[in-house]
């Protein structure tokens, strides 16, 4: 089945490849450091599982011939869907969520993995000979498979992931060769249907949203993540404060730590100079993956490695954005740090398809 | 391509804010995580106890709850900080002022505790812990509190602890909200018995459990004080002045040891303590039997017959007088055209001195009186530390009055009243005690001495009293003899019989001091006095009581006196025999 090929091993992006790996490495000791002087580095050995896990998905991926899973893609699609459904029947709530399917002994949360079907779903719709010349015929084609799932992930509730899937559409469409007038057209439209969408949220994420605004609103309540976030990253300063010397990590102030806001952990922990050290490594790996989508000449390639990477990189900002104050706290998770099985999958099949675009580049 | 940029564009911004978080403002967020996980636990310092010659504590620490604010791990913001006072305002039923107040005299980020209120109850101290969370800066502090045998137990002689006054603070040397001794030892050693307060750094969690222990000073307790008093004699002198006004002294004529020092009526020492509502507190100082007064020092009466003991012995040394002398006393004494009279209508027939002593005779003392001389009394009279501080460390001693005569103008009457403890002079009972000791132990006047050595908690002396001698009377031996074997006659075959115990050689002297020019319904009856010590050879207690208004020293007086030297002597031995 799968052809080994001389020049596929020749253009494998090790600089990429080795970039996610570091990433993964700086996640498991973070997550480690958390537990010093705890019982159980569970967390930690669960994280290097999946990450083994996730290496073979992505040996997988890059094997493959990224046409053949685009081909695949509305099958993909329609089962990531069943997914989503599928978390209303058989879903497991944490703190009010039902963003997981329990399967044994471990659970799956659909929608991480349904982001990255989803743009191979939107690069099917968009190359597929319908959706030519791309203009406004592919814009009404794709915007139902972005709000289709949009509706079933924001009813989970989960309002970051929902509305991750905008941004992501609208750059592969702009890859395509949308023209930026349509662009600004749909934009203006989603604006417009902002105070909508201020119905369709739940009181908690209002209130998240005005303590964006106003931090200070509720202190010990729905600002207190915001707070303390800026305060464990505040106070690393230029070098960190150490391992042992964490302490709004370590002592559990700062909330989410080991998922969302992960992040300020390693803040904390390492200091200005460490977050410059991992921002590089980051934005390294996301101007790879745009370099990979710029330099492919096969259009189908070209936008899955465009749209994997947006994905990232919307989900890279935002976290970051989130976690030092600069944009409201939405549930966005950073990839490859944050703890999470399904969130480490995904990106690492992200990586895996991102690899074999580069290895079939010249084809 | 255009992307590619956008994020990287995107990652300046990042860069940017956490160069303003962690490098611009990551002092202020290192301060923020600090107040987080250092919660500041202040340990107070147990005040030092106060222990009888014995070692038994006279009083004793408590452990009480204490509301307490710490301005430190308060809010910074007014708003939530206000927030937080009308949260422990409403739980505990604290007038909302009260907590501004306290906030607002100190520094917001001092660290010693605000002690807002004491004696919280259980009740209190679990709806502040229930509440911790949402209550950042308020604390329920352990806190020792001064504990009492009894309420009223030797109150004027320990004195009561409150929170510092206006006037303390004002002089800078507490701080609000700190206990300092008000009155009596409290307020003489305060300083040492003050201790220093400790305190803990402890991390704690986000859920405000302790994790670990980053700093503590220890609280260093105050010193302890061993003083001369013994807590049984003082018991039972309390005991036997129950129901009178007036003060009860006993002294070792040895060393001068102030073995047992009442003052009645009392105050409930236990009332002052913490706070003390405005009603009750006025109730007390207006009370017309002057409950705050310590008597014992601070109150001056007529020495009345006492006195006659300082004319025999005046009379004697200078010569002016042989035990043989003797006088016939019919009951009036004429000087001029005044009548002086004695205090036993008809008189008591012939009396030589010592009989003059053991009746108590007017007549027989005014004669000896105007023989000795004024000028020569008064001198006799400060020889014996009359009219003088004596040295006692309270606060507060009266010097009691003692004419300086001067050698023309002395009137022979003054000299007449002078001769029975009447007229222009005044002792207090502390004084007359000092006398009688010194009559007893043939001489030596002794510093009275209350506090024998203070010792810090951890063994060091700080002070030690070894006893000091102000001054010697110098009178030939046999005249102490003559004056020791007259008051045990007074006693044993006069007017003290009152005092007799079976197998205790007492000497004593009574006295009556009236209440002159004014008639006795308005002022009740004359003051009783009797002066004691006992074993008439070797004297080890000197005991002085004195009843306001009681009427006759040999009726009211001498009786408590018994009682007291019955418990010294008596029940003592009965205590020890019962141990072996």
């Amino acid at each position: 089945m799968l052809r080994v090929d001389r020049r596929l091993l020749q253009n494998v992006d090790w600089a990429l490849f080795a970039t996610a790996c570091a990433l993964v490495v700086v996640s498991v000791m973070t997550l480690a450091t958390l537990s010093v002087g705890r019982a159980g580095a569970a967390v930690a050995l669960r994280q290097a599982a999946w990450f083994v896990v996730g290496l073979l998905a992505l040996v997988v991926v890059a094997c493959l011939d990224y046409r053949r899973l685009v081909r695949a893609a509305p099958a993909l699609y329609l089962l990531g869907l069943a997914g989503l459904t599928l978390v209303y029947m058989l879903g497991r709530s944490v703190s009010g969520a039902r963003r997981w399917i329990v399967l044994g002994p471990i659970s799956v949360q659909p929608s991480e993995l349904f982001k990255v079907f989803f743009v191979l779903m939107a690069v099917w719709v968009i190359t597929s000979r319908w959706a030519q010349p791309v203009g406004r015929t592919t814009l009404v084609m794709t915007l139902p498979i972005a709000a289709v799932p949009f509706a079933l992930i924001i009813k989970q509730p989960d309002l970051g992931t929902a509305l991750l899937l905008f941004p992501v559409l609208m750059i592969l469409l702009v890859g395509a060769g949308l023209g930026l007038r349509l662009l600004g057209g749909a934009v203006a439209a989603g604006l417009a249907a902002l105070p909508l969408a201020w119905l369709v949220l739940r009181d908690y994420q209002r209130e998240r949203i005005l303590v964006f605004l106003d931090p200070f609103r509720d202190p010990l309540g729905s600002a207190y993540n915001v707070i303390q976030a800026k305060i464990a990253i505040g106070s690393g300063q230029l070098l960190g404060k150490g391992v042992v010397g964490a302490t709004q990590s370590r002592l559990a102030f700062l909330p989410e730590r080991h998922t969302d806001f992960v992040f300020a952990v390693f803040a904390e922990t390492w200091g200005f100079v460490g977050c410059l050290a991992l921002l590089m490594c980051y934005l390294l790996l996301l101007l790879r993956g745009f370099d990979i989508a710029g330099s492919s000449r096969e259009p189908v390639g070209r936008l899955v490695a465009l749209g994997v990477t947006s994905l990232l990189a919307v989900q890279v900002v935002i976290n970051l954005g989130m976690v030092t104050g600069l944009l409201p706290i939405v549930g966005i998770p950073l990839p490859l740090m944050s703890y999470g099985g399904s969130s480490m999958l995904a990106s690492l099949v992200a990586i895996g398809l991102l690899l074999s675009v580069r290895m079939r580049q010249f084809q | 391509m255009a992307i590619g940029l956008a994020v990287t564009a995107a990652f300046v911004v990042i860069v940017g804010q956490l160069w303003y978080l962690q490098v611009l403002e990551g002092g202020r967020f290192l301060d923020a995580s600090d107040r987080n996980r250092i919660r500041i636990r202040p340990i107070a310092a147990p005040r030092g106890i106060l222990f009888d010659r014995h070692g038994v504590p006279l009083v004793d620490n408590r452990p009480a709850f204490t509301l307490s604010l710490i301005p430190r791990e308060l809010p910074r913001d007014p708003a939530s900080r206000d927030a937080v006072l009308g949260r422990v305002a409403a739980l505990l039923r604290i007038p909302y002022q009260e907590l501004q107040d306290a906030v607002a005299r100190v520094q917001a980020d001092s660290f010693p505790p605000v002690r807002v209120r004491r004696g919280l109850t259980l009740e209190d101290v679990a709806k502040v812990e229930e509440w911790r969370l949402e209550l950042p800066g308020v604390i329920a502090e352990v806190e020792p509190k001064r504990v009492y045998p009894t309420s009223r137990f030797a109150a004027h002689l320990l004195g009561y602890v409150r929170e510092a006054n206006e006037d303390q603070l004002r002089q800078g040397r507490y701080r609000r909200g700190e206990m300092v001794g008000q009155s009596g030892l409290e307020r003489l050693l305060d300083e040492h018995l003050r201790g220093q307060d400790g305190g803990e750094r402890i991390e704690v969690d986000a859920m405000g459990r302790p994790v670990r222990l980053i700093q503590q000073s220890e609280p260093h307790s105050g010193a302890q004080v061993v003083t001369t008093v013994d807590g049984r004699i003082q018991e039972a002198a309390e005991r036997a002045m129950a129901g009178h006004a007036g003060a009860v002294v006993v002294m070792d004529p040895r060393n001068g040891d102030l073995l047992a020092m009442v003052s009645t009526p009392a105050f409930e020492i236990d009332r002052f303590t913490g706070t003390i509502d405005r009603s009750a507190w006025l109730r007390l100082v207006q009370d017309p039997h002057f409950p705050l007064l310590n008597r014992a020092v601070q109150s001056q009466y007529a020495p009345a017959s006492i006195f006659k003991i300082l004319v025999a012995a005046a009379a004697l040394q200078e010569g002016s007088l042989t035990p043989a002398d003797r006088t016939q006393c019919a009951g009036e004494f004429h000087l001029g055209t005044a009548t002086f009279k004695d205090w036993k209508e008809g008189g008591h027939g012939t009396v030589d001195l010592q009989r003059a002593i053991v009746q108590s005779c007017n007549i027989f003392f005014y004669q000896a009186g105007l023989k000795v001389g004024g000028v020569t009394l008064v001198r006799y009279a400060r020889a014996f530390g009359f009219g003088a501080p004596t040295g006692i460390e309270l606060q507060g001693e009266k010097y009691g009055l003692m004419p300086r005569p001067d050698r023309r103008g002395w009137p022979a009457g003054e000299t007449v009243n002078l001769s029975i403890g009447q007229g222009a002079v005044l002792v207090t009972p502390t004084q007359v005690a000092r006398f009688m000791a010194t009559v007893a132990n043939g001489g030596v006047l002794w510093r009275p001495r209350l506090v024998q050595r203070i010792e810090r908690s951890d063994g060091g002396l700080v002070y030690s009293d070894a006893g000091q001698v102000n001054g010697h009377v110098e009178l030939s031996p046999v005249v102490w003899e003559f004056l020791r074997r007259s008051l045990w006659a007074a006693v044993n075959d006069g007017t003290g019989a009152a005092a007799r115990i079976p197998g205790l050689d007492i000497a004593g002297k009574t006295g009556t001091a009236q209440i002159i020019g004014k008639s006795k319904a308005t002022l009740g009856q004359d003051h009783a006095w009797f002066a004691a010590f006992a074993p008439v050879k070797n004297p080890e207690v000197v005991v002085v009581v004195l009843v306001e208004h009681g009427g006759r020293g040999g009726e009211v007086a001498a009786p408590i006196a018994r009682k007291i030297l019955n418990a010294i002597f008596f029940e003592r031995v009965a205590a020890i025999e019962v141990r072996g």
